[in-house]
């Protein structure tokens, strides 16, 4: 079995990681989720949500967060697992480049018998399976909680949240990779990976308090990905988008590490 | 003959600053080539071209008969390099590591790298990251020379080796020459140089100073000599030797009843042991020509005076 080396290694080097993420997932799917009964029908808990300003509500989406979908959203698709999937991109995003090449250790990967888009693939495939399985985790947990927390999800919008999820997760991967390919550096392909999360999330945060700010939320995926609340609606063709963006950066990586000088 | 490497014009800029400004290179197949220069020459820059890590401003460059911009993945299978600034700060083994690179130029032979794991004394089960720096190196001269490369490109080979363990190195290269391969090294040991080269080139400044075999250096470099001849005799004997072409920074010293000259001779050996035959010699000293001086007299001016500082 020779297939596939850097993609092989690149799993092999990170699975100590992969379960760190997963665990830290678990512990905040496992805390929140089961308060849900013991708040979403709670009049005192609505009372305070209803007392904290308008356009702080709107801003963390806890506008719907006495349904189960809702709630979902507020606290793990759209706050701390996005967090979370979030920063696991950006680290892996940044790092299958740029980390490697700053370290100075992808000049003798690129000394062997590899090719520039070979490396940069089987890297990102490595990205795309670590995320599935990140994602894949979250969307079995709130699949398993879905009856004992009394979240009332269906199976539709549990899978619609899950690629919405791994969408958002993959934009900020690629765009690191992206910014990696172009540059080589680390602090660039941070920036480009968590500026995409950020600059997304924010829009969409602009956009929810007035509706002269609404169109912002077309330009941001965090808005691609939860405008229209995939946990209780179900699949938006906007989530689409999310990858068909991720495509496109995967493909300008490709492109633009095959051009350059590396470790320079 | 292909030439193993074979560069013409080859320049290099990064925005402003010139790291290669025109190399002329032929390496023929089956020789050690060896580079030397101060830091900065271009050499590690040279090396990066030869494995499309860098591409080149400007001018041509063939690797084992390709381009290497366009040869892809295949050349490099078949050069083994060693880059200059070794970065080895992975979790795993030694072993799995080399494994690693071995399936990177599609090899499935790890007996050769337990081979040369063991000449060189390294201990493939370790983390390479716990690994002090000569052993870093050692882990990056076997992936190197591990897949039986035609060419070996080695960038400050002995760097953080210790003496035995360079010597080993050093019958490594020769054993690839012999076996036809290639051998293109960086240093700026000049005396590992001197054991293993056929040809040497010098480069400063990004360019080429001058190519020469090591017998030709060796012949261009100085000579210290010092003739010990009786007290009074030596004024005569300096103003003799000053007069001959190759000899230059003639002095006298006395000392303990006896005047000390002391000269640096360049060639002309018959004319110096000419003009020694009526002197009368108490003691002759010819030390072994330097080739790091002969080399330092391509850096500058400091040529002719004290090269060896």
């Amino acid at each position: 079995m020779n297939a596939f080396p850097l993609f092989r290694r690149a799993l092999a080097d990170s699975w100590r990681g992969l379960i760190g993420w997963a665990l830290g997932l678990a512990a905040v799917v496992g805390m929140y989720l089961p308060l849900y009964p013991s708040i979403g029908g709670n009049p005192e808990f609505i009372a305070i949500i209803e007392s904290l300003p308008q356009e702080l509500v709107s801003a963390l989406s806890y506008d719907q967060i006495t349904t189960g979908a809702g709630y979902t959203q507020g606290t793990i698709y759209g706050l701390i697992g996005f967090v979370l999937v979030t920063i696991a991109a950006v680290a892996w995003g940044s790092s299958a480049i740029a980390g490697d090449e700053e370290r100075g250790a992808l000049e003798l990967t690129l000394a062997h018998g590899v090719s520039r888009h070979q490396l940069v693939l089987e890297r990102l495939g490595a990205i795309v399976v670590k995320m599935l399985a990140l994602v894949g985790w979250v969307t079995l947990l709130v699949a398993v909680l879905n009856g004992p927390s009394e979240l009332g999800l269906s199976t539709e919008g549990i899978l619609a949240g899950g690629l919405a999820l791994l969408g958002t997760g993959l934009v900020t991967a690629t765009l690191g990779l992206l910014g990696g390919a172009l540059t080589g550096r680390r602090m660039i392909a941070i920036g480009a990976g968590a500026g995409i999360a950020v600059a997304g999330y924010a829009l969409n945060a602009l956009g929810n308090q007035s509706s002269d700010l609404e169109w912002l939320q077309s330009i941001s995926p965090y808005h691609w990905a939860f405008g229209a609340s995939p946990l209780a609606e179900g699949w938006d063709p906007a989530i689409a988008l999310l990858y068909a963006v991720a495509i496109a950066a995967s493909a300008a990586a490709v492109l633009a590490f095959r051009r350059r000088d590396i470790g320079v | 003959m292909t030439p193993a490497i074979e560069t013409h014009a080859l320049a290099k800029r990064y925005g402003r600053e010139t790291a290669l400004q025109g190399i002329d290179l032929a390496v023929e197949p089956g020789r050690v080539f060896g580079v030397i220069g101060p830091n900065g020459a271009g050499k590690t820059t040279t090396m990066r071209i030869l494995l499309d890590i860098i591409r080149p401003t400007s001018g041509s460059v063939r690797v084992l008969g390709e381009d290497p911009r366009t040869a892809g993945p295949a050349l490099r299978r078949r050069i083994g390099y060693l880059p200059g600034e070794l970065t080895m700060d992975a979790r795993l083994s030694a072993r799995a590591l080399l494994t690693h690179y071995a399936q990177l130029n599609g090899s499935r032979d790890t007996a050769r790298i337990s081979t040369f794991a063991e000449r060189l004394g390294l201990d493939l089960g370790r983390p390479v990251r716990s690994l002090s720096k000569g052993n870093k190196q050692k882990v990056g001269l076997v992936q190197a020379f591990a897949h039986s490369p035609d060419l070996l490109v080695l960038d400050e080979p002995t760097s953080g080796l210790d003496p035995l363990v360079q010597q080993e190195f050093l019958t490594m290269v020769r054993e690839a020459r012999d076996a036809g391969q290639t051998v293109f090294l960086s240093s700026h040991v000049i005396s590992e140089i001197e054991q293993v080269a056929d040809e040497v080139a010098v480069l400063r400044d990004g360019r080429i100073v001058d190519v020469s075999t090591v017998d030709r250096l060796r012949a261009a470099a100085l000579r210290d000599v010092r003739v010990t001849v009786p007290a009074s005799a030596g004024a005569t004997l300096a103003s003799r030797l000053e007069r001959l072409d190759g000899a230059q920074g003639v002095t006298v010293v006395t000392a303990q009843g006896h005047d000390i000259v002391s000269a640096r001779l360049r060639e002309g050996i018959p004319h110096f042991l000419a003009a020694l035959t009526e002197a009368d010699v108490l003691d002759l000293v010819v030390q072994e020509p330097d080739l790091e001086r002969a080399v330092l007299q391509f850096y500058g001016t400091a040529s002719s005076e004290e090269a060896t500082a």
